[in-house]
C-alpha cells in the first residue's frame, strides 16, 4: 500500500514540478518586462502595466484559473446565442480555450510575473541614483549602466523576496486541481475519497517540505555567492 | 533611448495581448492548419446546430465523472466502471459514438458542461431545482434518498428526526443533503465532497452526516471503509438524473435511448448488478 501511494503521489508530484518549472521559466522574464512597464515614463504603458498588476494581484488565482480555462467557451457561447453573422462575432463565438494544463500554466505565468515585477521594481529602485550618475560621468550608456552595474546588485537584493514567492509557488500549484489537473494533492485526496486513507495527504506534505528544503538551501547558497556586493 | 525602449516595450506587451487572444482563438491543437481553424469556428457558430449533431460529428461523448461508488469508479485495470459508466457506454453505442470519461472537480460541473469541456454530467447526480436552472436534466433513472449516517454505537439513541436536532452535521456543499439539513433546521458544515462529510463523522469532527443512500450503503457495508458507521434515518426520497447542456437535444435523445434500454432489460440487469433501484 505504501508503495502504491508513493508511486501515485510521485506521479502527481511530477505534474506539480512541471508546472513549477515552466511557470518560473516564463514568469521570470515576463516579470522583468512588466517591471520596466511599471517604471516607464511613457504614461499609457505605465498605466497599462499598473492596471494589469492591480487586476492580477487583486483577484484570487483560483478565479483566474477558472476564467482562463472556461472563459473563452463561455464568452463564445454568449456570442453564439446572439446569432449575428459577421466575421468578428463568428470569431468570438468560435473561441476555444486551451487544454487543462496549458490553461493552468498561462494563469500561473501571468499571476507570478505580476508579483515578480513588483519585486524587481523594488530592487531596481533601491539602487542609489548616484551610481547611474557616476556611470554617466564614466561615459557609459544607460543600457551599459543597467546591465554592467545595476543588474547584479538588484539580483542580490531580490533573492530573499524571490525565494519567498518561489516557495509560495511550489505550494500554489495545488490550486491546479480546481480545473482537474491531477497534481499531488488531487492524487492524495483520491485515497481519502475511495478508501478513507488519511495518511497519503499528510505524506504529500513531505514531498513539498523536502522540495522546499532543497530550494531554501539553493537560495542560501545563492545569497552567499553574492556576498561580495556588500556595500 | 528611453523613448525607444518604451515603444519597444509597449509593442511587446501589445504583441503579448494579441498572442494570448490568438491562442484563445485557436483550437488548442497546434498542428491544425489555420484553414481548419476557421471552418471549425464557423461550424461551432452555425446558428441552431444541434448539440447532438455536434457530439456525433466529433465522434465521442465526453462524460464528466468523479470516483463515486457504485455509480462511477475505476476497476483494477484503471478502466471506468460502475452503474453510470456502463449505462453511459450503452447509450453512446446507440448514439454511434465513443465515450470518454473525464474526472472533474465536482464544484465546477456547471462550468465544465456549459463551456463544452464535457458533454454531460453522469455521476449519480441528485436532481434539484438549482441544477435544473443550470442544466437540462434527463428523466430520473435511479432512486436515491438522503440518509443520516453516524457511528454504530450511538445509533440506537437517534430514531426520530426530532432527536437529531442537537447534533452537528456534515454535508456536501450545495448538495441535496444540505437541502434536507436546511429544511429540518439542523446545524451543519459544508464540505467539498460527500466523502469528506463521512470522513468528518469517522474522525469525530461531526456527529453525523447526510449523504446519498447509494453511497452510504456502499461505504458502510460489512468490510467496507466505514463499517463502524451506520445509517439511521432516511430524510427524503429523490432521484438521479443526467445533466446536459441547457437547451441540448442530447437530453431528449438519452431519454429515448433509456426507454429502449429499460424495455430490453439492460438497465434492470445493471441495477441488479450494482444493487440499485430503478425509477420506472
Amino acid at each position: 500500500m505504501f508503495w502504491t501511494v508513493t508511486l501515485s503521489l510521485l506521479e502527481g508530484f511530477m505534474t506539480t514540478l512541471e508546472l513549477f518549472a515552466l511557470t518560473l521559466l516564463f514568469a521570470i522574464p515576463l516579470g522583468l518586462i512588466i517591471a520596466f512597464g511599471s517604471m516607464s515614463k511613457f504614461m499609457p504603458l505605465k498605466w497599462l502595466s499598473k492596471t494589469v498588476v492591480w487586476i492580477i494581484r487583486g483577484t484570487p488565482l483560483m478565479l483566474q484559473l477558472i476564467v482562463v480555462f472556461y472563459g473563452p467557451e463561455l464568452i463564445g457561447g454568449w456570442f453564439g446565442e446572439l446569432g449575428i453573422d459577421n466575421p468578428i462575432f463568428n470569431w468570438l463565438a468560435g473561441m476555444k480555450g486551451l487544454d487543462r494544463f496549458p490553461s493552468v500554466l498561462l494563469a500561473f505565468v501571468i499571476n507570478y510575473a505580476c508579483y515578480f515585477s513588483e519585486i524587481y521594481r523594488g530592487g531596481i529602485e533601491s539602487i542609489p541614483k548616484g551610481q547611474l550618475e557616476a556611470c554617466q560621468v564614466l561615459g557609459m550608456t544607460k543600457s551599459q549602466a543597467f546591465f554592467r552595474v545595476v543588474l547584479l546588485q538588484v539580483v542580490k537584493r531580490i533573492v530573499p523576496p524571490m525565494g519567498n514567492e518561489i516557495i509560495t509557488l511550489v505550494k500554489d500549484t495545488s490550486l491546479a486541481r480546481t480545473i482537474a489537473v491531477y497534481e499531488i494533492i488531487w492524487n492524495a485526496q483520491k485515497f481519502i475519497k475511495n478508501g478513507g486513507l488519511l495518511w497519503p495527504l499528510i505524506y504529500a506534505g513531505a514531498f513539498y517540505l523536502i522540495f522546499n528544503g532543497l530550494l531554501t538551501i539553493i537560495f542560501a547558497k545563492l545569497e552567499k555567492k553574492m556576498d561580495y556586493f556588500k556595500a | 533611448m528611453k523613448k525607444t525602449l518604451s515603444v519597444i516595450l509597449a509593442a511587446l506587451l501589445a504583441l503579448g495581448c494579441v498572442f494570448m487572444l490568438a491562442s484563445c482563438g485557436s483550437t488548442g491543437e497546434e498542428t491544425t492548419a489555420p484553414a481548419d481553424d476557421t471552418t471549425a469556428a464557423s461550424e461551432e457558430t452555425t446558428v441552431g446546430e444541434s448539440d447532438l449533431a455536434y457530439i456525433q460529428n466529433k465522434g465521442k461523448l465526453v462524460v464528466g465523472v468523479t470516483e463515486y461508488k457504485p455509480m462511477d469508479y475505476l476497476d483494477e485495470n484503471g478502466e471506468w466502471t460502475g452503474f453510470d459508466a456502463e449505462y453511459a457506454r450503452a447509450v453512446a453505442k446507440e448514439l454511434g459514438v465513443e465515450v470518454e470519461f473525464i474526472e472533474i472537480e465536482w464544484d465546477n460541473k456547471e462550468f465544465e458542461v456549459e463551456s463544452k469541456k464535457i458533454d454531460c454530467v453522469w455521476n449519480g447526480m441528485t436532481i434539484t431545482d438549482a441544477l435544473k436552472k443550470s442544466m437540462d436534466i434527463t428523466d430520473p433513472y435511479v432512486k436515491n434518498a438522503q440518509v443520516v449516517v453516524m457511528p454504530k454505537d450511538k445509533a440506537q439513541d437517534y430514531t426520530t428526526v426530532e432527536s437529531l436536532k442537537d447534533l452537528s452535521f456534515a454535508v456536501e456543499v450545495e448538495s441535496a443533503g444540505k437541502g434536507v439539513a436546511e429544511e429540518n433546521g439542523f446545524n451543519f458544515t459544508e464540505l467539498t465532497y460527500q466523502s469528506d462529510a463521512i470522513l468528518e463523522v469517522h474522525t469525530g469532527k461531526a456527529d453525523a452526516c447526510i449523504i446519498d443512500l447509494t453511497m452510504a450503503d456502499a461505504l458502510t457495508a460489512e468490510g467496507a471503509t466505514y463499517e463502524n458507521l451506520t445509517k439511521v434515518l432516511s430524510l427524503n426520497e429523490e432521484e438521479y438524473g443526467i445533466g446536459c447542456r441547457k437547451g441540448s437535444d442530447l437530453c431528449t435523445k438519452i431519454n429515448e435511448i433509456t426507454d429502449k434500454l429499460l424495455a430490453d432489460g439492460t438497465l434492470d440487469a445493471l441495477a441488479a448488478k450494482y444493487e440499485l433501484t430503478l425509477v420506472k
